[in-house]
């Protein structure tokens, strides 16, 4: 399956004409967008122009101003994070938000407390394995460095046995080796039925990782589809990458 | 969660057994002022350790809690008093009950609130209980209310004991070992993260507001009962919940033992303060400087020392708390 016809077959995640404005700030200012299943769709753009907020939006983090949200055939737009998350879909933040308290396995515990308990020590056993985050497993998340803090934070996502994951720049500034943690365990998962969105500023992973490309400028949708498709675009060049083709 | 190796776990486990064992036999072992004093020195721990449910494990600083305690004590003056002139048992389950009521009414809409914020909110909601027992004619007013005597400070102690001892039970069954535990740990860390995990935080709160809050309500019953008088400054007033603050502060903020320890300190503290001086504002310096002592050199408390590990996160509650609070 192509990746055009994976995103037009019942879509995973749905968006139409959706919109979030803070005061004169157009943060997403009618954005459509589809995300198949099994798909990894990258999201790319500009600082500033909606990515993030059309995180918060999806994940039920912000509430939107107008427009559909539809997740695995059902209209999430205005309903609580916590009953999204219970739906299926888990996210990570920008700057890793982490339980800093608490240890590495107990931030995985806790990802796991509300809807997935049984059986959830050996699924944090098995994620700290795929993550190579065994040695850290009885240190304070705050104890890690940057990039185990990414691993922790994406092994979160892993624990919530999510249908969707929606991954903010989650390699960014990492040591190679967690990035390459990282990409094997998002394939493996891919596997597994998991569809991703990826925000991402490092066209090299992007490339290698994404069966399509969704291109954000002032809180709109501009292009989207394969990755040699996108470079080829003159418009993207111009507002994502700044210069004229 | 992770399991503790036994190995560790024993001297812990040990040195629980003879604190209970001396507990236990205390009556044997002291005079009755003394009595009294081990009497005052659990129910603090158990306030404590109460106020510490919200104020530590969820990171909710909460500045009217004596308004729980409050609502014990007169729930159980007003049904021990004609024309009503119940056993002492049955009213706890009544305070309780009433105090869970009002709990949810005032925890609903203040726990939208964070920081100083929710601490001002939660300290009005004291002052207010404090006007109405002093204007209502059923509370006694101003001059409070009496109960039936019963001198057997026996019995007091035993109260206070196991109350205090199934508080630190369920405290560390709920919250240190429990799945519910992690949830209010999750949404003190980070409140968004947690909601992203599935984790209804508002729901969470509530039910740690409110079991916060009976916890206090049964020691205020057991309270009254064992003074035989209470009045609105004596049940509701502002320096209890003062108290409770520095005695958690002191012990550990969000630790199992930090407020006992906390609340047995200060409490021996003070009455051998008033034994030596009698009544003076002296406590009130003690406490100041223990405050002052635990901001530079102990943010995580007495049980901070052993725990070292949990430091951080709840050094920013300590630090909202001692700071003037602010948005997290």
């Amino acid at each position: 399956m192509t990746a055009s016809a994976q995103a037009s077959a019942e879509p995973i995640l749905l968006v139409r004409g959706l919109y979030k404005h803070f005061g004169g700030i157009k943060a997403t200012n009618g954005v459509d967008l589809a995300v198949g299943r099994q798909e990894i769709a990258g999201l790319i753009g500009p600082n500033g122009c909606g990515k993030s907020t059309l995180f918060s939006l999806v994940s039920g983090t912000v509430a939107p101003d107008k427009g559909e949200i539809r997740f695995d055939g059902r209209a999430i737009a205005g309903m609580s994070a916590h009953r999204i998350a219970r739906l299926g879909l888990a996210r990570t933040f920008q700057i890793p938000a982490l339980f800093d308290n608490m240890s590495v396995t107990e931030n995985l515990l806790a990802a796991a407390a509300e809807g997935h308990w049984p059986g959830a020590q050996e699924r944090a056993a098995a994620t700290l394995a795929l993550l190579e985050l065994g040695h850290v497993a009885d240190n304070r998340a705050s104890d890690l460095s940057g990039g185990q803090q990414k691993l922790l934070e994406f092994g979160r996502a892993v624990m919530r046995q999510a249908s969707l994951i929606l991954l903010d720049e989650v390699t960014a500034g990492v040591h190679p080796n967690i990035r390459k943690i990282i990409l094997e365990a998002i394939a493996s998962l891919r596997e597994r039925g998991v569809s991703f969105l990826v925000i991402e500023h490092d066209m090299e992973m992007v490339r290698s990782v994404c069966d399509r490309i969704i291109v954000m400028d002032s809180g709109r949708v501009v292009t989207s589809g394969a990755f040699e498709d996108i470079v080829r675009n003159s418009e993207v060049m111009q507002t994502y990458l700044g210069r004229p083709q | 969660m992770a399991a503790q190796p036994m190995k560790s776990r024993w001297p812990g486990l040990l040195l629980l057994a003879v604190i209970l064992v001396v507990l236990a036999l205390m009556p044997l072992l002291v005079n009755n002022y003394w009595l009294r004093v081990a009497t005052g020195a659990l129910m603090w721990a158990g306030l404590a350790c109460s106020w510490n449910m919200l104020g530590g494990y969820a990171g909710y600083i909460n500045f009217g809690h004596s308004a729980f305690f409050g609502l014990g004590a007169y729930v159980t003056a007003f049904l021990m008093n004609d024309p009503f002139g119940l056993p002492f048992l049955a009213t706890i389950p009544a305070g309780m009950m009433v105090t869970a009521v009002f709990a949810v009414i005032i925890g609903a809409p203040t726990l939208r609130l964070r920081g100083a914020y929710f601490a001002i909110a939660t300290w009005a909601f004291a002052e207010v209980l404090i006007q109405f027992a002093s204007a209502m004619d059923f509370t006694g007013g101003i001059g409070g209310i009496g109960l039936p005597p019963y001198l057997n400070e026996r019995f007091f102690y035993y109260a206070m004991f196991g109350t205090a001892a199934l508080t630190y039970l369920v405290a560390w069954a709920l919250f240190e070992r429990s799945r519910f535990g992690l949830k209010v740990k999750a949404l003190r860390d980070h409140e968004p993260a947690a909601e992203a995990m599935g984790i209804n935080t508002a729901l969470v709160k509530l039910q740690t507001f409110v079991l916060s809050a009976v916890t206090a309500s049964v020691f205020g019953a057991i309270f009254a009962y064992w003074v035989t008088f209470i009045n609105p400054k004596s049940v509701f007033g502002g320096d209890i919940t003062d108290q409770m603050v520095v005695m958690v502060l002191l012990g550990g903020l969000g630790t199992l033992w930090g407020p006992a320890i906390g609340g047995v300190t200060l409490f021996v503290v003070n009455r051998l303060i008033w034994m030596h001086w009698g009544d003076t504002a002296f406590y009130i310096a003690i406490l100041g400087a223990a405050i002052v002592l635990v901001v530079l050199f102990l943010p995580n408390g007495i049980a901070g020392l052993f725990v070292r590990r949990k430091a951080n996160a709840l050094e920013k509650v300590a630090e909202k708390l001692i700071g003037g609070g602010g948005e997290r």
